[in-house]
């Protein structure tokens, strides 16, 4: 099996792909370090000041200024609810959510790459572990070996976590890396605020309990790495389907868009809560943003997650064990 | 040299695998099994406030005319007073406007209980304020369904918040020179012309009587601003200022922190 | 002389859609031997070689490799067969070491020395570090029965062997072909739509059309049948009556001839032409091909 996983791992390595995806890592990590970094300027020079509990303050009535305001959807109401209550929170705790340095680069980067960017720089690896074998022919010699068939799907499917790990593994590294370089490297010790519950429009901070945002930032990884992972399972799978690449890219990329589009307007739509899509945000339950959907929980979406994944999965070595290779 | 890479990178994956599976481990633990919740400090004011500053500090708090409701350019009378600060000293100033739209009394004194908006009263040099507009007029309500009763009962609520308000922002910073600033009539070219500017005058008379109980309290007229092509300097709603409105709000309250200022020199 | 059968098929079948494929298969390969397998598009050769190495499932019928029946024991069977189905598609960005590599950690026990073996027994030294991408249809070709050979197969199974190659290659390719069969003892089912390729490597051939066998036998055999003379001759007319007389003209082209071909009796034709007058210009045996045998077995079907 080692042997097998070794041979998938030298393909994946020089097909290159993985620098091409550290690469794009830099450039965006790069490009939204500047943008934060202006954005800390213009705050600053907006209000005249660093002080953090300012510009809290600010933003909090800011927000109550903009509830005051008619014309906003309910959704959007609620979301600012939430957040104020969160703010509020935060500030009579005197906990600042936004401390700079890279470690909280990290988390805000992780925060807003879950949902798409990740699960993109994932397909990029797991649409043509399968399909590229089998457009290219290649599948035929593979299959001629001494070896059953569900190994090598296996093999393949373990070197696709390794990969997932190693892009997880780069997003920490380069995102420290650059963003440190701007925003200095401390703030590990960071304490921060999770188990934010969320009851209707009401913020219930009756679990709420302070981690050093090292281990924040653990968490959220974890949480990255498992949605990375479903997210895997299913390009694989259809990558397992069919012979072309592009038609699994598409079809993934399709699903990843319509959840972000999803997330933001089914909040009437109760039964979506089931498409694997719209319960990417996993971050957002450890944060306390309100799910897009009233009932959404970090179990109830884990859950969900997991069940898509099983049938993936199994959908993948059922076909792939049993089909006639032409 | 290649086959190293491959290594290094199945390597560093999966020790990678481990360290996130380790962080699932622990959002498991936190999430769900969180037991005994550790109590979260609620931070005090103490702490806080020794901030040398240079800078001058101007703080606004209020309603939506302290907010610039109606001001296309988004300023207020706020941001007109800070202009005009501007141009006449070089000692950098900064400002924090607090208010919030359709805030009443009551909500001010809520409003004033936050920490963190104390912190911010104890650095200021200066403190603008506006209230009052929606406890009376409460949206145009009390003038449409006209009842002397209930403007009196709104009253009696008011003044007592009002009180409160200052006395808070006494004891939170002794020294700031508070600008309160009266209401005008925007009703003053509709029918009952008379009786609604008997009652916004007796409010205002009423409201300057309070600040008068408090040290360094000043109450700014605006009636008379006001008083004459009252629809030149409203906004289309018939209620806030417009753009020229709240600028001779502006220049009349910058025009007094000037003065003050120097007094205080 | 008996030789030991390495591959045992038995009444495969194959059906798709209920549509039957492959209508009941049986054929023996043994050791040493180069087997030829004929058939038109559609004839389901390709299919049968697909299912020979587990690509394809059979519907059902069996398969033994070297004693070992290729679905109970599939690990076991398909070690002793090395093949290449269609192209020799392997991956383009590694190099032809690391391509044998690969396949290598796939099988147990190959030593580092038997990929050097492989690789200098295509002849592909030289390039063998360069990317398969740089590699020209012939060194592919190459390539890929270095990979077939890895596992020291018993049987090699090879589609369209000489497919793209030069007419050098061609004829390399042949003899190493013989050369595996003959002193390594191995056995070679080959399938190639060059029928004089097969005519000439071959030792025995199996001609398949609809998904059934319709002939095997040796090449041998299967050409005595159809050898063939051609004579240039003027007039035509007169040489035609007297050949008649003694075999059968066949048919006349132009100038020329047609007739069975029987060794002993040429010179006595030859000469009763000449006795008539007729000038005999050209005598020319024709060595039937396998494309006439075919086309007349197989009732015309187009060749692919």
């Amino acid at each position: 099996m080692i042997n097998l996983v070794h041979n998938e791992m030298v393909k994946i390595v020089r097909k290159k792909r993985l620098f091409i995806i550290a690469a794009i890592i830099a450039v965006l990590v790069a490009l939204f370090t500047y943008a934060q970094f202006k954005h800390v300027q213009d705050l600053q020079e907006r209000l005249g000041t660093n002080d953090w509990r300012t510009q809290l303050q600010q933003q909090i009535i800011d927000a109550q200024n903009r509830l005051n305001s008619s014309g906003l959807s309910d959704e959007w109401r609620k979301y600012l609810q939430i957040r104020l209550q969160q703010q509020q929170y935060y500030l009579d705790h005197d906990v600042n959510p936004s401390a700079p340095g890279a470690p909280t680069f990290m988390r805000m980067f992780i925060e807003n790459s879950i949902d798409l960017f990740l699960p993109l720089m994932v397909m990029v690896i797991a649409a043509d572990l399968v399909s590229s074998e089998a457009s290219g022919g290649t599948i035929k010699l593979l299959l001629t070996r001494p070896v059953k068939r569900w190994r090598i799907l296996l093999s393949k499917y373990i070197a696709m976590i390794l990969s997932i790990s190693f892009i997880l593994l780069s997003v920490t590294i380069i995102s420290y890396l650059i963003s440190g370089a701007v925003f200095g490297y401390k703030g590990w010790n960071l304490p921060l605020l999770t188990g934010f519950t969320i009851n209707g429009e009401e913020l219930n901070t009756s679990n709420v309990h302070l981690l050093p945002q090292w281990q924040y930032l653990l968490i959220e990884l974890g949480l990255a790495w498992f949605v990375s992972i479903i997210v895997g399972t299913l390009t694989f799978m259809l990558s397992v389907l069919m012979r072309s690449t592009a038609a699994v890219m598409g079809i993934m990329l399709a699903a990843l868009i319509s959840g972000a589009i999803l997330s933001s307007m089914v909040s009437s739509w109760e039964s979506a809560k089931y498409l694997f899509m719209v319960n990417l945000r996993l971050t957002d339950y450890i944060s306390g943003t309100a799910p897009p959907i009233n009932g959404m929980t970090l179990g109830f979406s884990m859950a969900v997650l997991a069940v898509w994944g099983f049938i993936g999965f199994v959908v993948s070595f059922a076909v792939f064990t049993k089909r006639d290779v032409y | 040299m290649k086959v190293t890479t491959v290594k290094v990178i199945t390597i560093l994956s999966i020790l990678a695998s481990g360290l996130w599976l380790a962080g699932l481990g622990m959002t498991i633990k936190d999430q769900f099994f969180h037991g005994a919740v550790s109590p979260v400090k609620e931070s005090h004011l103490g702490e806080t406030a020794n901030d040398k500053k240079e800078r001058f500090y101007l703080v606004a708090l209020g309603d939506s005319l302290t907010r610039g409701t109606g001001d296309e350019s988004g300023k207020g009378y706020v941001g007109y007073v800070l202009d005009e600060l501007k141009g006449k000293t070089k000692q950098p100033i900064s400002m924090a406007n607090l208010a919030i739209k359709g805030q009443r009394s009551a909500g001010l004194v809520k409003q004033l209980q936050q920490i963190e908006v104390r912190r911010q009263l104890q650095q200021a040099d200066v403190i603008l304020m506006t209230i009052g507009g929606n406890d009376l007029f409460q949206g145009g309500e009390t003038l449409s369904h006209f009842s002397i009763d209930r403007i009196n009962k709104a009253k009696v609520d008011y003044l007592q918040n009002l009180d409160t308000i200052f006395k808070t922002i006494r004891t939170v910073n002794p020294q700031a020179i508070v600008f309160y600033i009266g209401l005008y009539n925007p009703f003053n070219d509709l029918r009952d012309a008379k009786t609604t500017s008997a009652i916004v005058r007796q409010w205002n008379f009423d409201s300057a009587e309070i600040a008068a109980r408090y040290p360094n309290i000043i109450a700014v007229p605006t009636f008379d601003l006001f008083e004459l092509h009252v629809n030149d300097y409203l906004y289309s709603d018939k209620f806030h200022p417009n753009k020229e409105g709240y600028k001779r709000i502006g220049e009349r309250v910058a025009s007094l922190i000037t003065l003050t200022k120097e007094e205080g020199k | 002389m008996t030789k030991n059968a390495t591959l045992v098929v038995t009444d495969l079948r194959k059906t798709i859609r209920n549509k039957e494929i492959i209508k009941g298969l049986s054929f023996e390969l043994t050791e040493g031997e180069v087997f030829g397998f004929l058939g038109p598009n559609g004839a389901g050769k390709t299919t049968t070689i697909r299912m020979l190495v587990g690509l394809i499932k059979p519907t059902s019928g069996h398969i033994s490799i070297c004693g070992y029946d290729l679905h109970r024991q599939f690990s076991k069977a398909i070690r002793n067969i090395g093949c290449i189905v269609e192209n020799p598609e392997l991956y383009p960005y590694l190099s032809g070491w690391e391509n044998l590599e690969h396949f290598a950690r796939m099988v147990p026990d190959i030593p580092k020395e038997r990929i050097v073996e492989v690789v200098e027994l295509v002849g592909l030294q030289n390039r063998i570090h360069d990317r398969v991408r740089t590699y020209s249809l012939g060194m592919r070709q190459r390539l890929g029965i270095a990979q077939a050979l890895l596992g020291k197969p018993k049987i090699l199974i090879l589609d369209e062997p000489t497919n793209g190659l030069d007419p050098v290659g061609i004829r390399e390719m042949r003899e190493f072909i013989r050369f595996l069969a003959e002193t390594e003892g191995l056995s070679v089912l080959v399938s190639s739509h060059l029928l004089s390729e097969i005519q000439l490597m071959c030792d025995r051939v199996a001609i398949m059309s609809k998904g059934k066998m319709i002939r095997i036998d040796t090449v041998e055999h299967l050409l005595k049948e159809q050898a063939r003379v051609a004579w240039k001759v003027n007039p035509v007319e007169t040489a035609k009556n007297i050949l008649s007389k003694e075999t059968v003209v066949i048919s006349v082209q132009g100038g020329t001839l047609i007739t069975p071909y029987e060794a002993k009796q040429l010179p006595k034709w030859n000469e009763k032409l000449v006795q008539a007058g007729v000038e005999v210009s050209e005598i020319q045996p024709k060595l039937p091909t396998l494309e006439d045998l075919f086309i007349e077995l197989t009732g015309g079907e187009t060749i692919d």
